[in-house]
């Protein structure tokens, strides 16, 4: 009876549909939008019974993530969103859920909620510890026992210090809520650039610096570990961040990884500067580290990279609901800011991968089977454009299998012997978040065509940030390798975090003129394929 | 006894009556795109002109 009754809902809806519109050209997703530039819907997506409640359920539980962290200090929450522009940027993270997941049904939307559900709630955890703890607002009981970390060290090995607290220091006001709001690092950006700093350079390191120069950080710790990670550029804005953490009575030290992370002697150079960054915490906070300690949160990190090993056996095959953006952007905020410190994740893993086998099991055709092309997108993404995975699979059937960034360091960790485990640990930091596959030799760059060839992709999107220097002298030998192994290739060009220079609307336009000029494709909607949001978070 | 039953039946009235306006509404603002749409036009605006009024210490 329920079941009948959902169908002839679902029936008498379904032109609310925007997959169904467009299925039958009468509209799509763009439907739902006025033509002004702000991308805010007029309705949600009618997705049918189903999977409009599940949805709904998702953005219930969000909401209570989100009150949750209000309702634990009203009061300090409030004075971060007045003191901090990045904190009224993420305000836009409802929008944000609903851009990034457009056009999900069934089981790519299933796991596309646990996913976002999960980062929602971790976000708001550690958004809320951190005003709770910052000095500017006031302080807490943590805000001398937390070690602010570069966002792009891997947080694991903090693990051993138990009773302090490892927060990544440019992570909330600069990168994540890039992926929120696309306007507010061009902000930080011009403070770099009215400062002097040159205007060609990676446009993080350059967001990073102009939140250094506005005096835009929390405030917390004793020190704050800085790096080379991922490659030199955040040596430069990290000479310029030091001098604001100094000033706010907060020591720097460097902690350097080797740039060759594939050979011996660079595991050994690392090995060493993990054991004296461990070692200079335990001087700066009077503690021990704690190897049980750490352990524990290794056992965490190991289950979830043998989970990971699994689910790329799964990717290789038509029947996963899970790619695109709901992959990576889980696997980023999982690597990169959990890192074996949360068991929750691991819940979410083994949720997550019985959907995977299931899938498997049941061939199980993801997106109604519309996918027409497997694509591995490779090199660093543009921030300002999360939902473009998306985007790609609903316009023109490009299904992005996975990222690059979803390889990080995937190899075990010791979990009875200190030696060996500082071994691992190292190599394992070393491949981190637009690192593994982008700096450290040519043959790291060149390894996409295996990824792809293991992932059984026909496709490979190759990102092209226009300010990596690094990266730019590469082209001409990916696209003689790609044309020798006989994928369909394209780059992609962005600025990483700055919208203005390479709008959204111009990487949409690469696409569009590759899939129809090159491929000689239509659209699977219509509606996708030039639109304005510029003006959108 | 009878007061203790009646208790019941009123406190369970009150949640189903407080569930279904609780959907309701929620699901109203959902289906609306109500809370985006108050952010975006309203709460933004109004906190972008504060931050752009910040006086900032930027010597470093």
């Amino acid at each position: 009876m329920k079941k009948e009754l959902i169908a002839f809902i679902d029936q008498k809806l379904q032109k609310y549909d925007p997959v169904w519109m467009a299925e039958n050209g009468v509209g799509g997703q763009r439907s739902r939008y006025r033509d002004d530039g702000t991308g805010i819907a007029r309705y949600r997506e009618w997705r049918g019974v189903e999977d409009t409640f599940q949805d709904y359920k998702a953005w219930l539980k969000n909401v209570g993530y989100m009150g949750a962290m209000v309702a634990k200090d009203p009061v300090k929450i409030m004075k971060g969103i007045w003191e901090y522009r990045w904190m009224g940027s993420f305000l836009g993270s409802f929008a944000f859920v609903d851009r990034i997941f457009e056009g999900y049904r069934g089981r790519e939307l299933d796991i596309a909620n646990i996913h976002g559900n999960a980062i929602v709630r971790i976000l708001t955890l550690r958004i809320g510890l951190i005003l709770h703890n910052d000095k500017r607002l006031g302080g807490g009981e943590m805000t001398d026992k937390m070690i602010g970390l570069d966002e792009t060290i891997p947080p694991l090995f903090t693990a051993g210090f138990p009773t302090l607290n490892a927060e990544p220091m440019q992570t909330m006001p600069e990168f994540v809520v890039c992926d929120v709001d696309q306007h507010l690092d061009p902000y930080y950006i011009d403070v770099a650039e009215s400062y002097g700093l040159a205007p060609d350079v990676c446009s993080r390191c350059s967001a990073e610096t102009g939140v250094a120069i506005d005096d835009a950080f929390p405030v917390f710790g004793k020190l704050v570990l800085s790096t080379n990670q991922p490659c030199n550029a955040s040596e430069a804005t990290s000479m310029f961040q030091r001098r604001r953490f100094n000033s706010k009575g907060i020591e720097d030290y460097p902690f350097v990884f080797a740039m060759q992370h594939n050979t011996k002697n660079g595991n050994d150079y690392s090995k060493e500067e993990l054991r004296q960054a461990i070692k200079k915490i335990e001087d700066v906070y009077g503690v021990k580290y704690d190897w049980d300690a750490l352990f524990k949160a290794a056992k965490n990190m190991n289950h979830q990279n043998q989970i990971e090993l699994e689910k790329w056996e799964l990717f290789a095959t038509p029947y996963s609901p899970l790619s695109g953006i709901s992959e990576s952007l889980y696997k980023l905020v999982e690597w990169a800011l959990v890192n074996g410190h949360d068991a929750y994740f691991n819940e979410v893993d083994d949720k997550v991968i019985e959907i995977l086998r299931q899938s498997v099991r049941d061939q199980y055709l993801p997106y109604k089977g519309k996918t027409r092309h497997r694509a591995f997108l490779w090199g660093p993404s543009a921030m300002y454009y999360t939902d473009f995975p998306t985007w790609t699979q609903n316009c023109w059937g490009i299904n992005i299998v996975l990222n690059m960034d979803s390889t990080m360091g995937h190899n075990m960790i010791d979990t009875e012997d200190p030696e060996k485990a500082l071994e691992d640990l190292a190599k394992f930091s070393e491949k981190g978040v637009m690192r593994h596959h982008a700096v450290g030799g040519w043959d790291n760059v060149n390894a996409v065509w295996e990824w792809a060839a293991k992932l059984n992709c026909d496709m490979v999107i190759c990102n092209d940030n226009v300010a990596c220097k690094g990266m730019n002298g590469v082209h001409a030998l990916l696209e003689e390798q790609a044309a020798a192994f006989g994928f369909h290739f394209m780059f992609l060009p962005h600025d990483l975090e700055d919208c203005r220079t390479i709008p959204r609307k111009e990487i949409r336009k690469a696409v569009n003129d590759y899939m129809s000029i090159v491929m000689g494709e239509e659209p699977l909607d219509a509606t996708l394929v030039d639109f304005d949001d510029a003006e959108a978070w | 006894m009878k007061k203790l039953f009646s208790m019941i039946i009123k406190l369970i009235r009150t949640a189903v009556i407080a569930g279904v306006v609780g959907f309701v509404l929620t699901f109203t603002i959902y289906m609306t795109n109500a809370e985006n749409k108050l952010i975006y036009f309203v709460v933004r605006p109004f906190l972008t002109k504060h931050y752009d009024k910040q006086a900032r210490d930027r010597r470093i």
